[in-house]
């Protein structure tokens, strides 16, 4: 039976305060004209979400901040000449999947991979052991991700970890759908032979 | 709602990577069944689909323990280093002469549209965003300018023209009483109607913090 996949939070509806302050439209004309409290509104709103995405992306907390701040500050520059086509928060998704997918090439294959150590554990309160052992597979999973290319990877993560459509991923990397499918394919056939592997 | 809106369309063509199952079907076929939350007899009765299927069910239950632990940030410390690093690079715009014609005070745009906007915000249910200048008719760097702002307005309102009305006058006030900056005309543009929060009761015409 098929999973429900519905993205934990499209990139323009953040649940962060909301309420508290104007819509994101209004804040990034408003930033585009050099108000910075504007703009750090915005990132305020946004910034936990894109987080989450480059953690997703990279498997690595320190490396994902730096990829979203340095997002961030090439969006303050580059605002004077958005037009808003795509609202603010598609707009950031885009700029850090792409800066995502620039670590991931420039890595090394099978370079060093940082251990799921210092992820925070989950907050549900489950039985040690079965704690312990999802741990191990999603240890497992994060070794597993690694033999991905980082194409493969990237459109695996949008896909399946945050659960966006295949129109919106395509559009995200300037791929065709056809293109992600196939590489979400192959992505789902590596990872599944690797944890079967481990069963 | 889910996100299954794709076309049920083919799998990628000779992909090195698919096989075929011993029932007759490609796995990628079977996987994007899976996906799409498509059955039929076939799917329900076959043991290798099933097999296949379940592969990818424990995949599933892998990536939400992922997607547990890579939930729940504090931004409050990356925001803090962007908004250093964003102060270092302001842009306040153009400087707008401020007083009579042979003063030499001036304002930035940026903080002038600050006061403009806080001004056309003091209208119950408004919300201001783009706020521009240009040298009004007799213009000259010392001359008069003309405002252009832009606001969201409230769905219920009753009538706009009373409510530009409104905004405008608040906007000369201040640009006259706060500012000094002389401005001759203000172009207002209403670019979306909203619906106001429930029950939020609108603080902001006692001039509050926005």
């Amino acid at each position: 039976m098929a999973v429900d996949r519905t993205p934990t939070r499209p990139p323009d509806d953040p649940p962060d305060d909301r309420l508290d302050g104007p819509d994101d439209s209004l804040l990034t004309a408003r930033a585009a004209e050099g108000d910075e409290e504007a703009f750090a509104v915005l990132v305020r709103r946004h910034a936990g979400g894109l987080i989450r995405l480059a953690h997703r992306l990279l498997g690595n907390r320190a490396e994902a901040e730096d990829a979203v701040q340095d997002a961030f500050i090439s969006a303050w520059r580059k605002l004077p000449e958005f037009r808003g086509q795509a609202g603010f928060g598609t707009w950031l998704y885009r700029i850090v999947t792409n800066r995502c997918l620039n670590v991931l090439r420039a890595r090394k294959p099978q370079g060093p991979w940082e251990a799921a150590d210092d992820m925070p554990a989950p907050e549900h309160t489950v039985a040690p052991d079965r704690i312990t052992e999802a741990r191990a597979a999603v240890r497992d999973l994060h070794e597993a991700l690694t033999g991905l290319s980082a194409e493969q990877r990237a459109c695996w993560v949008l896909r399946e970890v945050d659960g966006q459509p295949y129109e919106f991923i395509a559009d995200t990397l300037g791929i065709t759908q056809q293109a992600v499918r196939a590489r979400v394919f192959r992505a789902r056939r590596h990872l599944t032979n690797a944890l079967g592997a481990w069963r | 709602m889910t996100t299954r809106t794709h076309p049920p369309g083919p799998p990628p063509p000779h992909d090195p990577d698919d096989e075929r199952l011993p029932c007759g079907r490609m796995l990628s076929r079977v996987w994007a069944d899976w996906e799409d939350g498509a059955t039929d007899a076939h799917t329900a009765d076959c043991p290798h689909c099933r097999e296949a299927v379940a592969d990818l069910d424990r995949l599933e239950t892998t990536v939400r323990a992922l997607r547990d632990d890579t939930a729940g940030y504090d931004a409050a410390p990356l925001t803090r280093r962007v908004m250093d690093v964003v102060r270092m690079e302001l842009r306040p715009g153009r400087p707008l002469p401020l007083g009579d014609h042979d003063e030499d005070l001036w304002v930035m745009e940026a903080a002038a549209a600050r006061t403009l906007r806080a001004a056309a915000e003091r209208v119950p249910g408004v919300r201001a965003g783009s706020c521009r200048f240009a040298p009004g008719p007799a213009g000259g760097a010392r001359g008069p300018v003309a405002v252009r702002i832009e606001v969201h307005a409230p769905l219920s309102t009753p009538d706009l023209h009373v409510l530009a009305g409104e905004v405008r006058r608040r906007v000369l006030g201040a640009a006259d009483r706060l500012l000094g900056l002389d401005v001759t005309d203000v172009d207002i543009r209403i670019t979306d109607l909203v619906e106001e929060p429930d029950g939020a009761p609108d603080g902001r015409t006692e001039g509050g913090p926005r």
